[in-house]
């Protein structure tokens, strides 16, 4: 974690947390199984309240099924869990100043934040959201919009979205994954690219680079200042898990910290608390079983 | 004496001396006690009881006086820096003790002195105020006193003996440096080194109070013995402990019963109140359970010690034996106190031992755990006791169990087509696989009759946010909701909610307790090349290989599949692959004879490391069988005709389900049944049918086969097949029986390889995204995997246990209700382990595997389409369905209520369902039998499909989530 030390984030809901989006990621999916108690191994439905038991055989397949195959009511589940897997995937690969979280009230909105460590937006902070089809993974490309526009050539100035699908012209799933978009908002800012621009003026100026290097980057200053400003604004979005910044407040942010940088020192000691229940007596790079040499001897 | 004192409630008495006692000063106490010792002396020394009888009266004077004396000694207070009291100063001095017990030996040492003495001590040692042990005066007597109340004694006296001892095992855990003056002090005895320890031993396996003080005590002295090096020594060095131990439990156990009354056909294992009825085995369960604390507190010199008797001692030449009774009853029950016996232990070390003794051992050359998974097969209970046995196998999340049982035919990765292997760690993004699941339900249980529209962008959420009460109230009402409204446009399966909760909590606690497996299983590690056949046995089977081609089998079915790599369709492989276990059919009497000679020469074959222990053990079960160990029994014949008739039925059931497979075996004990009943069955099938033939076919083929031998012990099987199966005069039923299996197997064959129209539906629909995957793959990969020549050609096979569990699956529709909830359990705690070669096979249903190889969704495909048949022949279905689904409800209810049922009604009433739904329709007046175990088998399914499919979804999240969360 490479916070600036001027900043926390900490969501509307106020708890506490030691990593923004893990904690998220672990909330998030609590929150697609309810804590229910269970019984047994096999739990079947209850009968409908007003069950009439089906006179005739159904045809089969014809309305119970969707076009592909799969059964219409569980369309929710799939599209939640393949969200999930993504969001997953997003943590896996811990990308350098990025952080997201899905929103508590669609698991197709996720914020994020995005911070620039160097080159012209260094030290910008960027906050955005990104929305996904909700025909995901066979529709579009996520689309990305920051908060506040920020000034660039491929973002828009009016909108704030950035321009995703020249990087991902036709969205394949397996292929394609949602942190490569995030992957590729981050690189825009390191890489500058002016091919149909669309924030024309951004690219013209900095197409012009050699001349007007002071006027983009006066710009860009401008445009970070102002994201910056806004920093510690209410999030555009009403929701509980919309990421907002406030400003240092030891009482919260300091154990948060210890807890953040003490849990990243000693991982093992976090294990430890866990009962093991499982048992191998594998040598390791053997598959015979009870092959361990602190095996005691039976005869 | 003495004794009435004490026994007089000694608590009470000795408060109130203690209050009288108090602000008594020292010194008053130290003459009062010289007084009266003064006295006792007297009596001593002028009435000697081996010279003058002693009177009633002087020994009840002594008796006042040493019971004032040993108050006053209680209740003395050490003095300074830890130095002896002046009365306990004096009793050291004046040898107070031993001059009592010495006065008591010469009397008439009756089991009342006995009594006294020890509760004397019993009392001293345990209320004394200052160590009292530490002193030789106050030893050694007592010392002597053990020693002389060893051997014969009355049950009195020995409970009182136990119960001092155990007061003396608590001393010494507290204070250890008594322990170098019991050695001591019993070494002046010339008695065992360490009489306390040597005392306990008989009463190890006593039952009641006094053999649980007994045990108490001695593991007081084990925990000792794992600090103390020198405790540890003498106990495995000079004392019979372990052997009494493990001895003591092959004692206990022939005094089992050797038949259960088996409450009810549900009934599968040994619960806690069906053991708690049988006082002899609460008995045994208790010494297993102290083995099982001497081995946890124990030296490690003591606990190798033990666990090596444990096994030499009782498994081996009990538990072994036991498992291979001659009666169904007998090895059924047998296997059930097997399974109870792994649950009840909870050490590592002794659970390992058991654990070894399964899955390594042999029983007259054949593994244990393969006889056990045969039996998975056998009809009535012993199949279901050895499922329930296996399902506590698995739940221990043991690396060597899953790895003997499913994983060591896994790691080769030959069951799937070689550009499979890097799907094997690949994660289903798009839960494509819980669909494909799903999209399998009958369409009589489909869960929605009018599927709203879909996709709406915020009726996707489980309304979170704003109208959040009224989520909850949905939640709550669920226990009677069928199908709740989620954003008012969707409905959804709110019980398929709960099995990705138990999904999720069955994965995480599998994925924790893996975290000590040795490797990871993903294809990759081990590395399934090292796993492979060596090179001669290829070179073996490659020879093999070039007889056993049959040209009519090569391709019988092409089988719908998206294209592969041109590597992985080498036809070479694919051709050696169709001998696997669903194309043993096909060496039945109608093939050619290279395929039945194939088959009989399959034997020697090792396809793996040691794979073809199936057929090794078909082979010996055969020997067996002919040798006539089994034979001359009744009880054996009984089995036989039984096997039989379950054989004949199963033969009629063929007839009308399409996609049936057989497996009962006919001609089996069910004490060894191979675990490829199919192999079993074609081998009688030639015997009966055209075993000359097959014999000619053997010969003619010997002298092209590379091992000579192999081929004569198969020949020779052949013979004694016959020669069985005349023996048992079972001809006209075998005759008439296979000629059945001829023409079913003919109609069947080729459903049961491939089910054809569920593989057209099913790849089209959903491997859509297949291709571009392979392309991917192949392009990325494919210069890097090994081309198809330098491939091992070695049979895949994924091993007897999934076999037998997926060909019971197969006759889901005709199991019993229970046997199939055991069933769908176990597949179900394998799906969630997360090991990648075993999710990709039991749950990947876009993996290629090769033609041979059965996967459980091709299992479920077939079952799917036996109950659309039934549905659409059976007017009723729908009706029956919803009566059954009441009726399990309520079965869930009355199960979740109370834990203990033993309830196995034959019928079951909606009424009674009706009741526990508070909220639920007006019961509907029809009842259902389990026998119609067709309509259970559908609602379970159904279920089944679910939680498969929630598991699969699960591990699409949590298997991949980096471990350090």
């Amino acid at each position: 974690m490479n916070l600036n030390p001027f900043w926390s984030m900490s969501t509307n809901t106020g708890r506490k947390r030691s990593d923004g989006e893990e904690q998220s990621g672990e909330q998030q999916q609590q929150r697609a199984s309810p804590a229910r108690p269970s019984f047994g191994k096999k739990q079947l439905p209850s009968i409908p309240k007003n069950a009439v038991p089906i006179t005739k055989p159904a045809s089969p397949a014809a309305t119970a099924q969707l076009a592909n195959g799969t059964h219409a009511s569980y369309g929710p589940f799939y599209l939640e869990y393949s969200l999930l897997a993504e969001f997953t995937l997003v943590i896996k690969q811990k990308l350098p100043g990025i952080y997201v979280q899905p929103s508590y009230k669609s698991a197709l909105m996720w914020f994020g934040v995005i911070f620039i460590r160097h080159g012209l937006y260094q030290d910008g902070v960027f906050k955005f959201t990104v929305y996904i089809p909700d025909n995901y993974p066979d529709g579009e490309c996520p689309r990305v919009v920051f908060d506040i526009p920020v000034f660039h050539p491929l973002v828009d100035p009016v909108s704030g979205e950035l321009d995703v699908r020249r990087a991902f012209t036709k969205w394949r799933r397996n292929h394609n994954h949602i942190w490569q978009v995030l992957m590729y908002a981050r690189t825009v800012f390191y890489k500058i690219n002016t091919m149909e621009p669309l924030n024309p003026e951004a690219a013209v100026l900095f197409f012009r680079y050699d001349k007007d290097v002071q006027l983009f980057k006066s710009k860009v200053v401008d445009s970070v200042k102002l994201c910056n400003s806004h920093l510690f604004d209410q999030p555009k979005m009403d929701d509980p898990y919309a990421i907002s910044f406030s400003s240092w407040n030891p009482a919260i942010h300091d154990e948060a910290k210890e807890r953040m940088f003490s849990h990243k020192r000693r991982p093992e000691d976090h294990q430890k608390g866990l009962p093991v229940s499982g048992l191998s007596w594998v040598k390791p790079g053997s598959t015979q079983p009870f092959s361990k040499d602190d095996n005691p001897p039976l005869s | 004496m003495m004794a009435s004192m004490v026994a007089n409630g000694n608590r009470d008495g000795r408060q109130g001396e203690a209050l009288v006692l108090k602000g008594v000063d020292p010194e008053t106490c130290m003459i009062v006690f010289k007084n009266h010792w003064a006295q006792v002396v007297k009596i001593l020394e002028k009435h000697d009881p081996l010279r003058s009888n002693t009177s009633s009266n002087m020994a009840s004077a002594v008796q006042n006086y040493v019971e004032h004396m040993l108050f006053l000694l209680m209740e003395e207070d050490a003095g300074q820096a830890g130095a002896m009291g002046p009365i306990l100063e004096f009793v050291v001095m004046e040898n107070v003790m031993e001059r009592l017990f010495l006065w008591s030996l010469r009397r008439q040492f009756t089991d009342d002195m006995k009594l006294e003495q020890l509760k004397m001590y019993e009392m001293i040692v345990g209320q004394a105020r200052q160590p009292l042990l530490h002193h030789k005066p106050v030893l050694r007597p007592l010392m002597m006193l053990l020693s002389s109340c060893s051997g014969t004694a009355g049950p009195e006296v020995e409970a009182e003996l136990v119960s001092l001892l155990n007061q003396l095992c608590c001393v010494l855990a507290k204070d250890q440096s008594v322990l170098e003056l019991f050695f001591h002090t019993s070494e002046d005895q010339g008695a065992a080194n360490f009489l306390i320890f040597s005392l306990l031993i008989p009463f190890i396996h006593r039952e009641g109070l006094v053999g649980q003080q007994a045990r108490d005590a001695l593991l007081l002295i084990m925990s000792l013995s794992a600090e103390n090096q020198r405790v540890a020594q003498h106990i495995a060095e000079n004392t019979y402990f372990c052997p009494v131990l493990a001895t003591g439990l092959s004692g206990l156990y022939s005094s089992l019963p050797t038949k259960l009354e088996v409450p009810g056909e549900e009934w599968h294992c040994l619960h806690r109140e069906d053991w708690l009825q049988m006082p002899t085995l609460v008995q045994f369960l208790n010494s297993l359970e102290f083995c099982n604390a001497v081995i946890q507190v124990a030296h490690p010199s003591i606990r190798d010690q033990l666990v090596s008797y444990i096994y030499n001692g009782f498994l081996v030449p009990v538990l072994a034996p036991a498992l291979h009774k001659l009666t169904l009853e007998e090895v059924m029950t047998t296997t059930a106190y097997l399974d109870l016996f792994v649950r009840s232990v909870s050490e590592p070390i002794l659970l390992q031992t058991f654990l070894s003794f399964i899955l390594l051992h042999r029983h007259e050359n054949v593994h244990i755990l393969d006889t056990l998974v045969s039996r998975i097969n056998t009809p009535f209970q012993l199949g279901t006791v050895s499922l329930a046995l296996f399902q506590t196998l698995i739940g221990l999340y043991c690396e060597d169990v899953m790895l003997q049982l499913i994983l060591r035919y896994l790691i080769p990765c030959n069951h799937m087509m070689l550009s499979q292997r890097r799907v094997v760690k690949e994660r289903d993004f798009y839960s494509v696989s819980a669909a494909k699941i799903l999209a399998l339900t009958p369409s009589c249980c489909s869960p929605e009759h009018s599927p709203p529209p879909l996709r709406q962008l915020d009726s996707i959420l489980w309304s979170k946010g704003t109208d959040n009460k009224t989520e909850e109230s949905f939640l709550e009402e669920d226990g009677s909701g069928y199908s709740c409204v989620i954003g008012s446009e969707i409905y959804l399966d709110v019980n398929y909610l709960h099995y990705l909760y138990n999904a999720r909590l069955g994965i995480s606690s599998c994925t924790r307790a893996c975290q000590v497996w040795s490797a990871p299983y993903d294809g990759e590690d081990p590395p399934p090349e090292e796993y492979q056949p060596s090179a001669l046995e290829e070179a073996g089977a490659r020879g093999r290989q070039a007889q056993t081609v049959n040209p009519k089998r090569s391709h019988p079915h092409p089988r719908p599949r998206p294209p592969c790599p041109p590597q992985t369709t080498d036809p070479a492989p694919t051709n050696q692959l169709e001998l696997e276990w669903d194309d043993s059919y096909d060496a039945g009497p109608v093939v050619p004879p290279e395929a039945a000679t194939a088959e009989s020469s399959r034997p020697p074959q090792p396809p793996a490391a040691e794979p073809p222990k199936h057929i090794q053990e078909m082979r010996r079960t055969a020997i067996m069988l002919v040798k006539g160990s089994y034979i001359e029994e009744s009880d054996f014949q009984d089995d036989v005709m039984v096997y039989d008739l379950v054989a004949k039925k199963d033969e009629d059931h063929f007839k009308v389900s399409s996609l049936q497979e057989k497996d009962e075996v006919p001609l089996s004990n069910g004490l060894s049944l191979p675990p490829h009943p199919t192999n079993m069955e074609v081998n009688s099938l030639e015997v009966t049918k055209g075993s000359k033939e097959v014999k000619a076919h053997v010969a003619d083929h010997n002298s092209n086969l590379q091992s000579p031998l192999a081929t004569e012990v198969g020949d020779d099987l052949m013979d004694q097949y016959e020669e069985l199966i005349r023996t048992l005069g079972s001809d006209e039923a075998g005759t008439g029986g296979s000629s059945h299996v001829k023409t079913v197997d003919k109609e069947f064959r080729n459903p049961v390889v491939t089910p054809m129209e569920e593989d057209e539906v099913d790849f089209s629909s959903f491997s859509v995204d297949t291709p571009e995957l392979e392309k991917q793959h192949s392009s990325l990969f494919g210069t890097k995997l090994r081309s198809g020549s330098t491939r091992s050609h070695s049979v895949p096979f994924t091993g007897p246990f999934v076999s037998v569990l997926l060909s019971r699956l197969e006759n889901m529709l005709d199991n019993s209700l229970h046997v199939n909830l055991l069933l769908t359990g176990i597949l179900a705690q394998l799906a969630a382990y997360p090991q990648p070669l075993l999710q990709s096979f039991l749950l990947n249903t876009n993996m290629v595997f090769q033609p041979s190889v059965r996967s459980l969704y091709q299992v479920l495909a077939s079952l799917k389409n036996q109950i659309e048949q039934q549905a659409s022949t059976k007017k009723d279905f729908p009706e029956l369905i919803t009566s059954a689904q009441h009726c399990l409800l309520a079965r869930e209810s009355s199960l979740k209520g109370q834990d203990t049922n033993s309830g196995d009604s034959r019928e079951c009433s909606p009424l009674e369902a009706g009741r526990m739904m508070k909220s639920s329709p007006p019961p509907q007046p029809k009842t259902i039998s389990l026998a119609r175990t067709e309509v259970f088998a559908t609602v379970l399914f159904t279920e089944f499909l679910k939680e498969l499919a929630a598991i699969a979804q699960e591990h699409s999240i949590l298997s991949h989530v980096p471990m350090e969360e």
